[in-house]
Parts: C-alpha cells; sequence; structure tokens
C-alpha cells in the first residue's frame, strides 16, 4: 500500500545541508503494523514527516520516491497533497498538549478534521464527532466536546488526538511517539486502543517511537533507524531473537528487564549520535560500535539480507560478533572492544573509556599506546586534565618537558579564561 | 461568565472609581494652583474681581471647592464653563467625546486591521522581499510621530495636490476648517485616522509577526496541517487565533497612546472633540472643563483597559478571572 523508495530529507541550515533521512526503503502492506525505532534524532519522524509533505523550510525532500497506492507523493501539488493529508494517511503526535490548539474546543478540532474531507456528510459530523471520542472512550463525550484542551487529561488528548486522526476513515495511521508524553498505565490503554483498531477496522499503523516495548506491544515488523538510515529491518519477534546489527542489539541490551535476576546498571550505548552534516566516514555507528572493524571506518555497509526476511546494514553482524568472541554473552561493550580498532579521531571516547578504568590497566594501556599521551597533550588537554585528576599517577607518564609544559601551559590558558 | 469573572470586573470598576477620585483631585488642585484666572481676558481688578471670583466660589479653599464639583459630578454633572457663559459641560463633553470616540475608533480599526495584517503577510512570507518592505514600513510607522505625518498628509493632499484630491474624493480632505457638522464624513475622517492610528499600527505589525512566526512554530499547527486543512484555514483559524493573545495584551496601551494622540490630532485638524476642547479649556482657564474631559478621559482609559482584559478570556479559554 505504502512504498518508500530511496526517500532523502535534508534541512539546509547555515551549517550546511543537514542529511536528516538518507536512501530509506521500506513499504507496508495494507492492515500491516509497522513500528519505527530509534533514539532522538535519528530521522524516524522527518520519515513520516515526509510521508505526508509536512516538512518545512528549511526542510526539504531531496530525492526517492513515496508511492502510496500507486500514486508517488513526492510528485504531487500542495492541493493534492492536502487532500491525501488526514482523509487517507492521518498522523498523531507526541505531545498532545501542545500538539491541539489550546484555544479552540476539542470537538471543534475533531469535526474541521472531517469538514476539511467530503469524506463524511456534512450533517453526520456533529454526531460523529461525538461518537469517535465514545469509540476512543473519552467518558461522557456529549459533554465532552464542548471542552477545551486544557481541560482534558494527557491521556484523554491523545484519545482526541486519534479520534480526530480517525474521523475520516484513513486507510493509513502514522502515530509519532504516541505514548512518550504518558504514564505506563495511559501508555498501555492507548496502545490497546491503536490494536483494536487495527485488528477491527483494518486501518494500517506505521509507529514510531524510541521505545521498543511499545514496539513489541503493538507491531508484527519494525524498522530500526540510525542517523537518519534505516540499519536493520525485519519481523518483531525474530528482530527481539537475534538482532543482527550492534545498534539494535545495544538497544534491546539497554531496555530494563523485570525478570533479572540481579539487578545491574542499565547499561547504556556510549557515545552520541554523528553529527549529520558531517557523519563519519564509512558505517554511520562505528564510533559508537563494540564490534567495529577496519573496514566500517571506510566502507558503509549495504542493507543486506541476515536471515529469513530480516535485513541488516553491517559488515559484522552480531552472529560473527558472538562467533568470533566465542562467547554465548557479550559483555565488554565499550567501543571497539572486540576488534581493539580504535580510530584516533574519537581521542574524547578513549579518554572517557579510560577514566571508567582501573589505574593499573589505565597505565598499561597508556605503555601499550604511546602516541596516545602525546596525541591528548597536543589536542585534548581538558580531556587530559580530568583523566590526571582521576589518576593522578597517570601525570607521572608525561615524562618528557614539552608534554609536561604543553599540559602547564593549557592549564594556564585555562586559568586566564 | 462566570461567578470569579464578575467578582473580577466588581473589583476592577471598584479600581476605576477610586482611580478617577484620585486623578479628578490631583488634576482639580493643579489647574486650580495655576496663576491666572478664567476672567482675565475681561481685566476685573480688586473688588469686580474678587465679587466675581466669590460668585464662582472659587475664592473658597481648593478641598472645599472639590467637594462641590465632586457633590456634582456623582449626580452627573459637572458643572458650568466659566468662559462660555452658563455652558453646562456634561452635554458639551459627551458630544465632544463622540465625536473623539468616532476618531479614535477609526483610527483603532486602522491600527488593529492594518497592523495585524501586515504582521500576518509578513510572517508567511518571512524573509522575502514583502516581508522587508511591511517590516520596513512598520519601523516608519512608529517612528514618524502621529503629528508629524498629519502635517505631511495636510501638505500633500490640502496644499500640493487639492484639485487631485477634490477629483478623486469629491471634497477636501484634511485641511483646517474644512472639517464640516460635527461628525464631518468619512473622507475627512480618513487623513486624521490614518495619521493617528498608523503610528500605533507600526506596533501591532512588530507584534503580530513575532507571534506569527512563534505560533506557526508550534506543535498544533503541524496537526491542523496534517488534517488536510486548507492553508489559509490553517493561518486564520489555528495561527492568527492565537497570535492575537499578544496582540491583545498591547491593546490597551495603543489606547492610551491613541488618546494621546488624538488631543494634537483634533487640534491639527479643527476637529471638535475632546482633545480640542482640552487645550482650549487650559488655556483658557476654564478649570470645571479641564477637570471634566480629564475626568472623561481616566474613565475611558479604564474602562478601555478593562474590555482588553476580558477579551482575553474570549480570546484564550485558558485564561480565567
Amino acid at each position: 500500500m505504502l512504498e518508500v523508495k530511496h526517500l532523502s530529507t535534508s534541512f539546509f541550515t547555515d551549517d550546511g545541508e543537514v542529511k536528516a533521512v538518507r536512501d530509506v526503503t521500506f513499504d507496508l502492506f495494507p492492515g500491516e503494523t509497522l513500528g519505527i525505532v530509534g533514539e532522538s534524532g535519528c530521522g524516524k519522524s522527518v520519515t513520516a514527516m515526509s510521508v505526508l509533505g509536512l516538512v518545512q523550510r528549511p526542510g526539504k525532500i531531496v530525492g526517492g520516491q513515496i508511492l502510496f497506492k500507486d500514486r508517488d507523493l513526492t510528485k504531487l501539488n500542495s492541493e493534492e497533497l492536502r487532500q491525501i493529508r488526514g482523509r487517507d494517511i492521518a498522523m498523531i503526535f507526541q505531545d498532545p498538549l501542545s500538539s491541539l490548539n489550546p484555544v479552540l474546543r476539542v470537538g471543534f478540532q475533531i469535526d474541521e478534521a472531517m469538514f476539511a474531507h467530503d469524506k463524511i456528510a456534512k450533517e453526520d459530523v456533529p454526531e460523529r464527532g461525538v461518537n469517535l471520542l465514545k469509540q476512543v472512550r473519552v467518558p461522557d463525550a456529549q459533554r465532552r466536546v464542548k471542552d477545551y484542551p486544557h481541560q482534558f487529561s494527557g491521556g484523554m488528548r491523545q484519545r482526541a488526538m486519534i479520534a480526530m486522526g480517525l474521523s475520516n476513515r484513513p486507510e493509513l495511521l502514522i502515530a509519532d511517539e504516541p505514548t512518550t508524553a504518558l504514564d505506563v498505565t495511559v501508555q498501555a490503554q492507548i496502545l490497546e486502543l491503536l490494536r483494536d483498531l487495527n485488528q477491527e477496522m483494518g486501518t494500517s499503523i506505521i509507529l514510531i517511537t524510541h521505545n521498543l516495548g511499545v514496539v513489541a506491544g503493538l507491531c508484527k515488523r519494525v524498522v530500526v533507524m540510525y542517523a537518519g538510515e534505516i540499519v536493520e529491518e525485519g519481523p518483531v519477534e525474530q528482530i527481539f531473537e537475534s538482532p543482527q546489527h550492534p545498534y539494535t542489539w545495544s538497544l534491546l541490551r539497554s531496555l530494563p528487564r523485570v525478570d533479572e535476576k540481579r539487578h545491574e546498571r542499565l547499561k547504556s550505548i556510549e557515545g552520541l549520535p554523528p553529527d549529520l552534516i558531517a557523519p563519519p566516514p564509512g558505517c554511520k555507528f562505528n564510533p559508537r560500535c563494540p564490534f567495529r572493524i577496519e573496514k566500517c571506518f571506510s566502507e558503509d555497509p549495504p542493507l543486506e539480507m541476515v536471515g529469513t526476511a530480516q535485513q541488516a546494514k553491517c559488515w559484522v553482524t552480531m552472529k560473527r560478533a558472538y562467533a568470533e568472541m566465542n562467547a554465548a554473552t557479550i559483555t565488554d561493550t565499550r567501543p571497539g572492544a572486540a576488534s581493539g580498532v580504535r580510530p584516533p579521531a574519537e581521542l574524547l571516547q578513549v579518554v572517557a573509556d579510560l577514566r571508567t578504568l582501573e589505574e593499573p590497566e589505565v597505565l598499561e594501556t597508556l605503555a601499550e599506546n604511546p602516541q596516545l599521551l602525546e596525541q591528548m597533550v597536543s589536542e585534548e588537554p581538558a580531556a587530559l586534565e580530568q583523566l590526571v585528576a582521576d589518576h593522578p599517577a597517570v601525570a607521572e607518564k608525561l615524562v618528557t618537558e614539552e608534554t609536561a609544559a604543553a599540559v602547564d601551559g593549557a592549564a594556564e590558558d585555562e586559568k586566564s579564561e | 461568565m462566570t461567578r470569579g469573572t464578575l467578582i473580577y470586573i466588581g473589583q476592577r470598576v471598584l479600581l476605576i472609581v477610586v482611580t478617577l477620585l484620585v486623578v479628578s483631585f490631583g488634576v482639580f488642585a493643579a489647574v486650580h494652583s495655576l496663576p491666572g484666572n478664567a476672567f482675565i481676558s475681561e481685566h476685573l481688578h480688586g473688588a469686580a474681581l474678587a465679587s466675581v471670583l466669590h460668585q464662582y466660589g472659587l475664592d473658597q479653599p481648593i478641598p472645599i471647592q472639590y467637594w462641590n464639583f465632586l457633590k456634582g459630578a456623582i449626580h452627573g454633572d459637572l458643572g458650568n464653563s466659566f468662559v462660555i457663559q452658563g455652558e453646562a459641560i456634561t452635554p458639551l463633553v459627551l458630544r465632544e467625546l463622540s465625536v473623539s470616540m468616532e476618531l479614535g475608533g477609526a483610527a483603532l480599526i486602522i491600527t488593529v486591521g492594518l497592523g495585524m495584517l501586515f504582521g500576518v503577510i509578513a510572517a508567511m512570507r518571512q524573509n522575502t522581499w514583502v516581508d522587508y518592505l511591511l517590516t520596513t514600513i512598520a519601523v516608519i510607522g512608529y517612528s514618524v510621530p502621529s503629528f508629524v505625518l498629519a502635517t505631511l498628509g495636510i501638505l500633500l493632499f490640502a496644499l500640493a495636490l487639492p484639485d487631485w484630491t477634490f477629483s478623486l474624493f469629491g471634497t477636501a480632505i484634511g485641511y483646517p476648517l474644512r472639517w464640516q457638522g460635527t461628525y464631518g464624513d468619512i473622507v475627512q475622517l480618513s487623513l486624521p485616522a490614518i495619521a493617528l492610528g498608523f503610528y500605533t499600527s507600526g506596533q501591532v505589525t512588530r507584534i503580530t509577526r513575532a507571534a506569527m512566526l512563534d505560533v506557526v512554530q508550534q506543535d498544533y499547527i503541524r496537526t491542523a496541517r496534517a488534517k488536510g486543512l486548507k492553508s489559509r484555514v490553517v493561518t486564520i483559524r489555528h495561527a492568527l487565533r492565537n497570535a492575537m493573545v499578544p496582540v491583545t495584551s498591547i491593546l490597551g496601551p495603543l489606547v492610551v497612546s491613541i488618546i494621546a494622540g488624538s488631543v494634537i490630532i483634533e487640534n491639527i485638524f479643527g476637529i471638535p472633540g475632546l482633545g480640542k476642547e482640552f487645550v482650549r479649556s487650559i488655556t483658557s482657564h476654564d478649570y470645571n472643563v479641564t477637570v471634566g474631559v480629564f475626568t472623561i478621559y481616566t474613565l475611558l482609559i479604564g474602562v478601555a483597559n478593562l474590555g482588553v482584559d476580558l477579551l482575553y478570556t474570549v480570546i484564550d479559554p485558558r485564561i480565567r478571572y
């Protein structure tokens, strides 16, 4: 029903072109539920906004096709797009307080979605508005349609949003983080509501979230995005069972689990997503990847089949990582832990890693890589100072007078500032 | 209207009354302390002057005089003019008030209408030549005082191009003394109203533009667009409605600014309104008229501010008193 082919969307800022979505391809069948996951800024929302043509300046779709029932949405003019928005494809948004107009009555906001298209007969609109609110289980709907959004609770606002989205019986509902702003019990109710809608009305759903638990609860298939690209795609059970991209693997590991025997610290993914104006060469995940190899720094891996109906964009893949480490579980997840590849460009990360180690290990590492210290002195004196503060013994390593002087100089510079 | 709103209105009305008392006493005391008196042109001296002053009660202490004024004012009687013999002030200022309201109302329509129109268009065409042109006009608007604009207008339409103006409108506009009847007509009203309203419309443009630019970034605008609403509907119903909240907040000061400006504009264009009366009464020591006009101005500003605050609740349902 919906085929997104090689979609690329960029934002043209003063600092350069931010490639928010690049070469994204996925499809959706009628009645299907698809999850798009990834951390903030990975391009999942921009992908959804691109589908509806809602990307605004300085953003622009720079390439690719979005085929909806064999019409390319990127080729439509604004009036044709308007007629599809809200009628065939509806979208609901993250924060239901800011996403509803504060000065208009909730009922009116639902009704105007229907008035904007001719799908529902004009005279049926007011009654349907009330029924929709009933359908999404807003109590006392008859009276509530006259309320303003601030008189609704968070969960009810999101229900009203969903009612608005469903008002024209769309074939596809895109839900952008529909549960993020809600507390857990309300979250579960909203998900249940979406599931019922999908099953009873056959509405296809694209669910955008950073929460893998939410995806597990609703979706059949999942697309994992990182830095504007799809890194893994496949059926939900399969991906949860055996993720092949290290990013998906890390994401799953960072989920808190109730059935964990011992309470361990949550394993976060170290580092930050890359700068989308000048992303690292090769695989975009390489700075944070525990299993990277030389090839990851130079060549961008393609999205390839890694199992039945499962694709991943990785040179290594978790299968190989497990095999090469001869381990059933992987414990050391610091970047480069598996391959030992440490690119000089990531000194900050290296220093951060060093600070987590015990002092003898730090000294050992520094002894192994004599250039590392010099590099830190010349490029990251501030980070080095922190390291020295944690491990005073490191200072003794700064034997040569030059390097010691450089550190002193840097320290004095800072003071004088 | 809720009980809270009624209580709020009650409090505000009380505040207006207190303000009226304070302002009228202050003005009363001030004008009576001015050197000279209302009968200066009659060249009265000595006993003759004393007897006239006594006749009008002007020889009594100021608090007593004020008390007498207040007793009348409570019954709606602001006393009689000293200069225009026997003329009752209340009907006089009420008639002049209606003329000033005509001018001020027209100026307010220009201020808000033109200002918001320019503001919305500038915001919708942000960083294009349209935006630059309109914001430049706005800056010129609030940089050029209304009396300068009025003078330029008269120079242009009444002196430089009188024939052209006449053929275009069928009547002469703007030149002093051409204001006919009590209320003039729409053509005669246009120039003073523009002169008065253009200055403040610049501020409205600026605020509307900023508010619109802020509002169109909001999530609910994205929702409105995602619903498939026409962009005109999104702009007017969803964006402008919200952008009107900050615009409303400057409406109070704008009304004050228009009232202040009208004093000058009415004198320039010879419009028989409160502003003209105000200046005449001060220069001719017509104390009671001065105090009366001042009191009416105070009342007007108080009521306008209350009206603006109540307008808030209409525009933004989240605001409740």
